[in-house]
């Protein structure tokens, strides 16, 4: 449309040239022949020369002419590129760009350019603000990283990243101390480097993990760490990219120590609780399937079996009552009714207790002079348990003919009170001294002596450690005889109550 | 015929004095020991022909003596029957590497022991015949 209205105007203004010079040319013949007239030769020498000079200019005006044909093509051509790419910008279009009056050309080129511009400046616009969308972004990222690393640092458990090559990208202080490397100097580094030949079962571990491309592995390893064997709960997690390939691997390491320790405890106490219950109920079974088979022959064989059987089941009562003491203290579920009571007066009752015993085995109790302050913030009941296994532990383990001392002592510096309880009995090996308040601790040469259950003493320590905030001692000498005490808190004296008055005879 | 004679190994006297009546109601000559080391000798001056005896005891374990005696000329083919709380402790190999006739868990039948102790010895009569 542009380019023919072009070519129009073209030809219009070449007629118009090319009439007008000639209409010129043939005046100014007409007008000369008319002034000078006759003169044939120099007519025909004017006519030439000035038809000459129109021709030259009707060509000049025809190139011009196609020249600019040529050119406005060309423009044109520009223009509708242009437009054509502001079609896909269109909704950037100005309303209030501005018009050129007159040439259509000139107004659509400018339409066209300020679309362009217009459209530029959107995407630019659009740029900028996915630029600073982007820069908000790599902010928020670093400030992620940055809190997910300090979380990572603050774990108390080894944690340990590394890449398809199982080079070190990430370590947290305590897989530093694990491994014994510092993270900034250790980074991009084998971790099989870094690690030390003794832990070559983690490389071993992390490398399969990663190449068998399990989701996650967990295995218990062992390390020695500050000389001391340390056990691991070990979780390897494989990471994945987005084609879903693995591209490293997480090591988290857990401290299982201490739970592998109480594992092992309660796997030896309940081994040991099977064997102390099983050993009272063989006796009873045994023993009743010989009354039941008719194998007690006369009436004391019967008596016998039958006492065997009384006496077991005893055992396996006081067995079953002291696991469930020491259970319910050391779970807390103990009812504790602690208030101030005399020592002297539960000494007194419980060495009442013992004395038949005693006697029996011609066992003198001696009781030094009883202490002025004796009042105590405890539970009667539970201190009275630790008095009585005290005193017949003592009577027990000492041969006929010796004595059990009781002493008591208030330490003021300390506010306590200090009850010991010193016997001439066989006294304990100095290398199994320290175990005795071991729960099912026997000692084996003194099992002759003495039926036990290997809890009493157990539970004395209980009831005085754990229930009454005291202290446990002992101090032994084979062959000499053995002290044991306990120490606990004395109660205040303004909540403590008067000794009760004692009526003589 | 002479009777045959029992080693009963037992820290638990009680244990101890009902098999013991248990078998001497039944003909059996009985001996008895507390502990390994006891056993041990008795098995040696004794020989008796066949071992019942506990796995926990002070001084020398059940195990114990047992390896004592399987090592010893004298008492290596000494049949033994264990008799114990624990019998869970002890492997299946570790009851043929030792030779271990039988292992009896606690609490037991006096009846179930003496039967045990019946067909193995049988079972080497019987052998000791063949050869």
């Amino acid at each position: 449309m542009f380019l023919r209205s072009v070519r129009n105007l073209y030809l219009i203004v070449t007629a118009v040239v090319a009439v007008s010079l000639l209409a010129g040319g043939l005046a100014q013949w007409l007008d000369s022949g008319a002034e000078e007239g006759g003169r044939f030769a120099g007519y025909m020498q004017r006519v030439h020369v000035a038809s000459a000079c129109h021709i030259v200019g009707a060509v000049g005006v025809i190139w011009l002419g196609w020249y600019w044909i040529r050119l406005a093509g060309a423009i044109t051509s520009i223009a509708k590129r242009l437009k054509a790419d502001n079609i896909m910008n269109s909704r950037f279009r100005a309303n209030d760009k501005p018009k050129a009056n007159g040439n259509a050309l000139i107004d659509e080129l400018s339409d066209a350019l300020t679309e362009q511009i217009d459209g530029y400046s959107n995407v630019i616009g659009e740029l900028e603000k996915q630029v600073s969308d982007l820069q908000i972004q790599i902010q928020l990222t670093q400030h992620q990283k940055g809190h997910i690393e300090a979380i990572i640092y603050g774990i108390r458990d080894a944690v340990i990243v590394v890449d398809e090559y199982d080079k070190l990208l990430m370590a947290n202080e305590a897989a530093g101390r694990l491994f014994n490397f510092d993270f900034t100097r250790s980074q991009h580094k084998p971790v099989g480097d870094l690690v030390g030949r003794d832990k070559s079962e983690f490389v071993d571990i992390l490398s399969h993990s990663r190449q068998s491309k399990a989701q996650a592995t967990r295995k218990e390893i062992e390390f020695l760490k500050d000389a001391e064997l340390k056990t691991y709960d070990c979780i390897i997690s494989c990471v994945y990219d987005q084609k879903q390939q693995v591209c490293g691997a997480v090591a988290v390491l857990h401290d299982v120590t201490r739970e592998k320790q109480i594992r092992q405890m309660k796997n030896d106490f309940v081994s040991h609780v099977s064997h102390e219950l099983k050993t009272p109920l063989a006796s009873i079974t045994a023993y009743s399937e010989m009354l039941a088979d008719g194998e007690a022959n006369d009436e004391q064989t019967i008596k016998e079996f039958c006492s065997v059987i009384q006496s077991q089941a005893k055992r396996l009562n006081r067995l079953i009552e002291d696991i469930l003491n020491i259970s319910r203290i050391e779970s807390g579920l103990v009812k504790v009714e602690k208030k101030s009571v005399s020592l002297t007066i539960l000494i007194e009752e419980q060495m009442q207790m013992i004395r038949s015993y005693a006697e029996e085995k011609n066992i003198e109790i001696i009781w030094q002079k009883p202490i002025v302050f004796d009042q105590v913030h405890a539970d009667k009941d539970m201190i009275s348990q630790v008095i009585v296994n005290l005193l017949s532990n003592a009577v027990k383990y000492t041969p006929s003919g010796g004595s059990v001392e009781i002493e008591t002592e208030v330490d003021e510096t300390e506010n306590l009170i200090r009850v010991s309880v010193t016997d001439t009995g066989v006294g304990i090996p100095e290398d199994e001294v320290e175990h005795v308040f071991d729960k099912f601790y026997r000692i084996d040469a003194n099992k002759k002596q003495a039926k036990g259950t290997g809890l009493g003493l157990n539970l004395v320590k209980q009831i005085v450690e754990k229930v009454h905030e005291g202290r446990v001692f002992v101090s032994s000498k084979p062959g000499v005889g053995s002290t044991f005490g306990f120490e606990v808190p004395l109660a205040t004296r303004e909540v403590a109550e008067p000794l009760p008055v004692m009526s003589k005879g | 015929m002479s009777k045959k004679r029992v080693l009963i190994v037992d820290d638990e006297i009680h244990i101890v004095h009902v098999v013991a009546i248990k078998l001497r109601n039944n003909d059996y000559e009985v001996i008895t020991a507390e502990n390994g080391a006891e056993a041990f000798k008795l098995a040696c001056s004794e020989n008796p022909d066949i071992i019942v005896t506990d796995f926990q005891m002070p001084v020398m374990t059940g195990l114990q003596l047992i390896e004592k005696i399987r090592q010893c000329d004298q008492t290596k083919d000494i049949p033994v029957i264990m008799l114990t709380a624990r019998s869970f402790a002890i492997e299946d190999q570790q009851k043929e590497d030792l030779q271990i006739s039988q292992c009896l868990s606690k609490p037991f039948s006096p009846k179930e022991l003496l039967e045990n102790i019946e067909d193995i010895l049988y079972h080497r009569a019987v052998i000791s015949r063949q050869v």
